[in-house]
């Protein structure tokens, strides 16, 4: 009997680690594969905006080293005042992509550094599964993690981060985020150090990669807080606690950019104030051991008091006396929702910093959504240390998705694990077998049936034979009412409504989140056929091409990073937005009239201006449509100068037709984007200067540009460049060829030897100091 | 002879008296002079930083030249038979920049703040061709009102900060808006912190319910249903409660993936708990012993998860251009 057991034991100990495995390697493969629209598409090529500037410095990184990274003055952005890099980036991806590429050239595996670059974000993807599955188990079951895990790997709420060629920094920062929580919770069930430290470089790691480290640092205080506050206080807790404060508190401070905001920013005081929290309580545990019930009592309210008091004067002095910072305002704007909009344009004119509306909840997670309130709601039933954890994150991380989009990121992680509970519970209970087993919960059961359903999600149908042949034999009514007809009819429903879901997914990762956006591809409504606009390229080319190697392109700050990837060309602002002041003043430069920004033009240096123009094919994403934000920014610096109701019609409205506003039809944005537009006939029918984006005809189409010249402007017309002309060029009263020769008149003229003298006949005389009479 | 002397007289007498009636008159319309005007309301402004006028006291001190002041005036409704309810709000954004300028160090008399209601000085309505309430209007130093001296509220809106803009637009003065601190959430917080402090102490000897997880469960599964129906977004941008369609009717979902109304969100919140319960019911209907109800209860959740789910599903759907898949229903 007990050597039966232990064959069986062993046996199934072996089935469930070949099919944990198996399940995790699908999930990594699957996870992979859907990340690979675009590649397919179009081709191996780095993404959107700020993907360009990581890659460009991964490139500066591994062609000159890590020290000449760490030092680099990058001069070609920001003109004149050029940016320190190596002190003004999170380095962990740079550092990650850097050592793979050293490591396969190690091993002769001659591998271009942007493949490493494109694909590093769906190879990390694999890892983010692996750790949510660890994280899962640790909180549940390893059936909740399996399910957890494949979820992950397919939800389009992290693939829209993490697509290839999106080689940025939160493909990296979910997997360390899930790892250093994972690390954590292990941490706090063991009370081991050994955790608490690894749990510490993780950190490490993920402060190295991204800002959204500060979630980790007041989500685990949180954490340890209530825990406190719900009396669930163990040595354990202040072991890892402590451990892990200590170490990543030093670890984070090695980060240049970092530096010494964690000891004196107001984002990282709840992490101190907690550690010194849970310091107060372990040493009063400790005098509760050792005094008498009444002096701990009075020990107890005068420390109290003191401590709370001596902390509160501190924190109020030293914030006071600016030693500590208070919120920045990326970070205020999430607690009061209304305070982007009104005091930092910058960050409400960025779309991702929106609000969430319920659609873009369910695009992004479809059934998860639904499913993880079911998750959460038995976490709390069945509560312990770990668990409080779990539903803190959930709690949090729902708050901040609500307030901005971009932060679905961090809420998809969570949902992920806590849908793997709900459908882990679920099918443990109709797919069990015997109804002997369900003695006990059944929610914390280590069954492999639920493995086994997991990889019927991923479509690997394969059925164990001794499933089918229990089923078969067992009697329907023993089960408490519950036939296995019911159950299996259960059981599809679940799986269909699973398989929507993966369906979703792919619909979704193909069809939203899989465009370079640096090219465009549009369908021919008539045949079908793909379009490959590749007009952004075709103009950064050039321009590396055809300009001076040291020539300054004025854009909006949108193209910053693309103009220095791919053209190699000093640009003026570029995304990202440290110098609130500089962007004002290429705002400006864009809402003046032509004359008034030349000046500004030439005090920047500037030679080219590059505008994107989207009126012949209907992009929607054009400088035109940016045109209110760049106008918002300027005044924000420049409120004599520029005024937005300018911009406006009387009625209030944003045209460019003929009833625009005259200050809109005579700036330069507006001049750069429709000059000789008002020529072109886009359609046989339509008028001519019809602009698809806005339909409407454009209100100033006949008009000159003085003081800048179109230098080249692409085949759809999606970005146009314009030279800025030097002062000798305008400022000459220069004559045409065609002018110089004086017109034939018909003039004959009337003297003769007679009236040689020329007189004036009725000249009028002029009588100084009176008033000519009429 | 007497005859012609006597007319003389007597249009001398005439034409005197009509000449010291011009000269009267002439008195009469320059009224207080500048000096005296600046003076007077720098007077009013001591007791109020808002002034109030009425139909005279506009035409006295805003539309007679000669001014070296600027006026921002603000004509409203505020009686409450006229049911003016933003012209209440209007003026208290009003009141709060009048007050943060007259304690500034920048104050000075070459700006005063004044309102006119339209039931003291419905002339001035009739004078400016108003007929709608608020209106905020700046008259210059010098010269006439041009058309962007009226503020645009239907686009700024009328908060004090955009009232502050327009006045610096305007007047080349800057004001800091300052706010008198609102201490109604703090009374609110302190009265529920009260209330929830009397309650436990009340309940001190048996505070079991804290520990309550269903209690604690269902709040916080509730949070997240507000979350993710987008309450914060509604919260954030303030949609209206339903639309009107073209031919009449109400439409309670918005057509763009890009907005939502209320309702909606109300609705979406419907489908999400119902989904919610059903997997809880089809969990529960396991974990209890085996016993008839568990069959009735596992259907009912099988049910509410699917109908529910499909109902979410065709809403989605219907919001997302081309978007092919459905369940159940279309």
């Amino acid at each position: 009997m007990n050597r039966s057991s232990r064959i069986l034991n062993s046996k199934v100990a072996g089935y469930s680690s070949l099919i944990t495995f198996a399940v995790l390697l699908i999930a990594w493969i699957a996870g992979f594969s859907s990340r690979l629209f675009a590649v397919i598409r179009f081709e191996s090529i780095i993404h959107e905006f700020d993907p360009w500037f990581n890659y460009r410095a991964t490139a500066y990184m591994v062609q000159h080293g890590w020290y000449k990274f760490l030092n680099w003055f990058d001069e070609r952005a920001w003109y004149p005042l050029g940016r320190i890099v190596g002190g003004t980036v999170y380095p962990g991806l740079m550092i990650t992509s850097g050592s793979i590429h050293y490591i396969l050239h190690v091993l002769n595996i001659p591998v271009h550094i942007r493949d490493i670059c494109v694909f590093l974000a769906p190879v990390f993807s694999g890892l983010t599964s692996i750790s949510t599955y660890l994280l899962t188990k640790e909180l549940w079951s390893p059936g909740a993690g399996l399910f957890a895990a494949s979820f992950i790997a397919i939800v389009p709420g992290y693939i829209s981060r993490s697509v290839a060629g999106s080689y940025d920094n939160e493909g990296i920062a979910i997997f360390a985020l899930q790892f250093t929580y994972f690390l954590w919770v292990r941490s706090v069930k063991t009370g081991s150090v050994f955790w608490s430290a690894g749990a510490a470089i993780s950190y490490f790691y993920m402060v190295s990669a991204w800002g959204g480290y500060v979630f980790i640092i007041n989500l685990i205080p949180l954490h340890v807080f209530v825990l406190l506050i719900m009396g669930r206080y163990s040595p354990r807790l202040l072991t890892s606690y402590s451990t892990f404060y200590i170490l990543g508190l030093l670890f984070s401070m090695q980060i240049p950019f970092v530096g010494f905001q964690p000891i004196r920013t107001s984002e990282h005081m709840a992490a101190m104030g907690v550690f010194v929290l849970l310091m107060a309580v372990a040493v009063l545990r400790h005098l509760q051991s050792v005094l008498s019930r009444n002096e701990f009592k009075k020990l107890f309210i005068v420390g109290g008091l003191l401590a709370a008091a001596i902390v509160f004067v501190a924190v109020v002095g030293l914030t006071m006396m600016g030693v500590v910072a208070p919120w920045s305002g990326r970070f205020y704007s999430l607690w009061d929702t209304g305070y982007a909009k009104i005091h930092i344009p910058i960050i409400a004119s960025v779309s991702e910093h929106q609000p969430t509306t319920w659609f873009s909840f369910f695009f992004d997670l479809h059934i998860l959504v639904c499913a993880f309130p079911v998750g959460l709601w038995y976490c709390i039933k069945q509560i312990n240390d770990e668990r409080v954890f779990v539903v803190l994150y959930a709690i949090s991380a729902v708050y901040f998705a609500g307030v901005m989009v971009r932060l679905m990121l961090t809420l998809t992680p969570v949902v992920c694990m806590l849908a793997g509970v709900a459908f882990s519970g679920l099918l443990d209970v109709f797919l069990q077998e015997d109804a002997s087993k369900r003695t006990g919960s059944v929610m914390n059961s280590v069954s492999e049936t639920d493995d086994l359903d997991e990889s019927l999600e991923k479509k690997s149908l394969y059925d164990k034979a001794g499933k089918l042949r229990h089923r078969t034999k067992h009697d329907p009514t023993h089960e408490g009412g519950m036939s296995s007809n019911l159950k299996s009819i259960v059981i599809l429903a679940v799986l269909m409504i699973l398989m929507m879901f993966a369906v979703h997914c792919t619909w979704v990762t193909s069809n939203a989140y899989s465009s370079p956006s640096i090219v465009l591809a549009f369908h021919n409504s008539q045949d079908g056929s793909r379009n490959i606009l590749d007009d952004f390229r075709e103009a950064y080319y050039w321009l590396s091409q055809n300009t001076a190697d040291d020539a300054r392109i004025m854009s909006w700050w949108d193209y910053g990073y693309q103009i220095a990837g791919m053209a190699n060309r000093t640009t003026l602002v570029d995304n990202n937005t440290w110098n609130n002041s500089h962007i004002a003043l290429v705002g400006k430069a864009m809402s003046s009239t032509e004359e008034k920004s030349y000046s500004i033009m030439t005090s920047l240096d500037v030679d080219y201006v590059l505008v994107i123009f989207g009126g012949v094919i209907g992009y929607s994403g054009d400088d035109i449509n940016k045109f209110l934000w760049m106008v918002r920014i300027a005044e924000g610096e420049h409120p004599k100068d520029i005024k937005e109701s300018d911009f406006f019609t009387d009625r209030g409205e944003f045209r460019v037709d003929a009833e625009g506003a005259p200050a809109l039809l005579n700036c330069l944005m507006y001049k750069l984007s429709y000059y000789r537009f008002g020529d072109l006939k886009l359609d046989y029918r339509g008028p001519s200067g019809y602009d698809r984006t806005r339909n409407a005809v454009i209100g100033n189409k006949d008009f000159d540009l003085t003081y800048l010249e179109e230098a080249y402007t692409t085949e759809h017309w999606l970005v146009r460049i314009y030279r800025v002309k030097k002062p000798y060029e305008f400022n000459r009263p220069s004559l045409k060829i065609k002018d110089r020769l004086i017109p034939p008149t018909n003039f004959i003229s009337r003297k003769n030897l007679k009236r040689r003298k020329g007189l004036i006949r009725n000249r009028p005389t002029v009588v100084k100091g009176k008033r000519s009479l009429k | 002879m007497t005859l012609l002397r006597n007319t003389l007289l007597c249009t001398l007498i005439v034409l005197g008296g009509c000449l010291f009636l011009v000269a009267a008159q002439g008195k009469l319309k320059t009224g207080l002079s500048l000096a005296e005007k600046v003076e007077n309301l720098v007077e009013m402004n001591m007791k109020k930083p808002l002034l109030r006028f009425n139909g005279a006291k506009f035409r006295e001190y805003v539309k007679n030249a000669p001014r070296n002041y600027s006026m921002i005036v603000m004509l409203t409704a505020l009686a409450p038979s006229r049911q003016c309810q933003i012209c209440r709000h209007a003026h208290d954004e009003f009141t709060i920049v009048a007050n943060s300028y007259r304690f500034l160090p920048i104050y000075s008399n070459k700006l005063f703040f004044a309102s006119v209601d339209f039931d003291e000085g419905s002339d001035v309505f009739q004078l400016l061709r108003l007929n709608t309430a608020p209106v905020f209007m700046h008259f210059p130093a010098k010269g006439k009102p041009k058309g962007a001296d009226t503020m645009d509220i239907h686009r700024v809106g009328f908060s004090a900060d955009s009232i502050a803009k327009f006045v610096a637009e305007r007047t080349d003065i800057t004001i800091r808006v300052f706010r008198p601190p609102n201490y109604s959430g703090t009374v609110a917080m302190i009265t529920l912190a009260a209330l929830v402090g009397s309650f436990l102490y009340i309940r001190r000897n048996n505070l079991e319910f804290l520990y309550n997880k269903n209690l604690w469960g269902a709040a916080a599964v509730f949070f997240c249903f507000a979350m993710i129906s987008g309450q914060m977004w509604n919260h954030i941008r303030g949609p209206p409660l339903v639309h009107k369609t073209q031919n009449g009717g109400v439409a309670y979902i918005h057509g763009s993936s890009q907005g939502q109304l209320v309702v909606e969100t109300y609705i979406v919140m419907f489908l999400n708990a119902m989904i919610v319960l059903g997997m809880i019911l089809l969990i529960e209907s396991g974990t209890q012993k085996p016993n008839n109800r568990n069959r009735i209860i596992a259907i009912a959740g099988l049910v509410l998860l699917t109908v529910f789910f499909s109902f979410l599903l065709s809403v989605f759907r219907s919001k997302a251009q081309g978007y092919p898949y459905s369940f159940l229903f279309k």
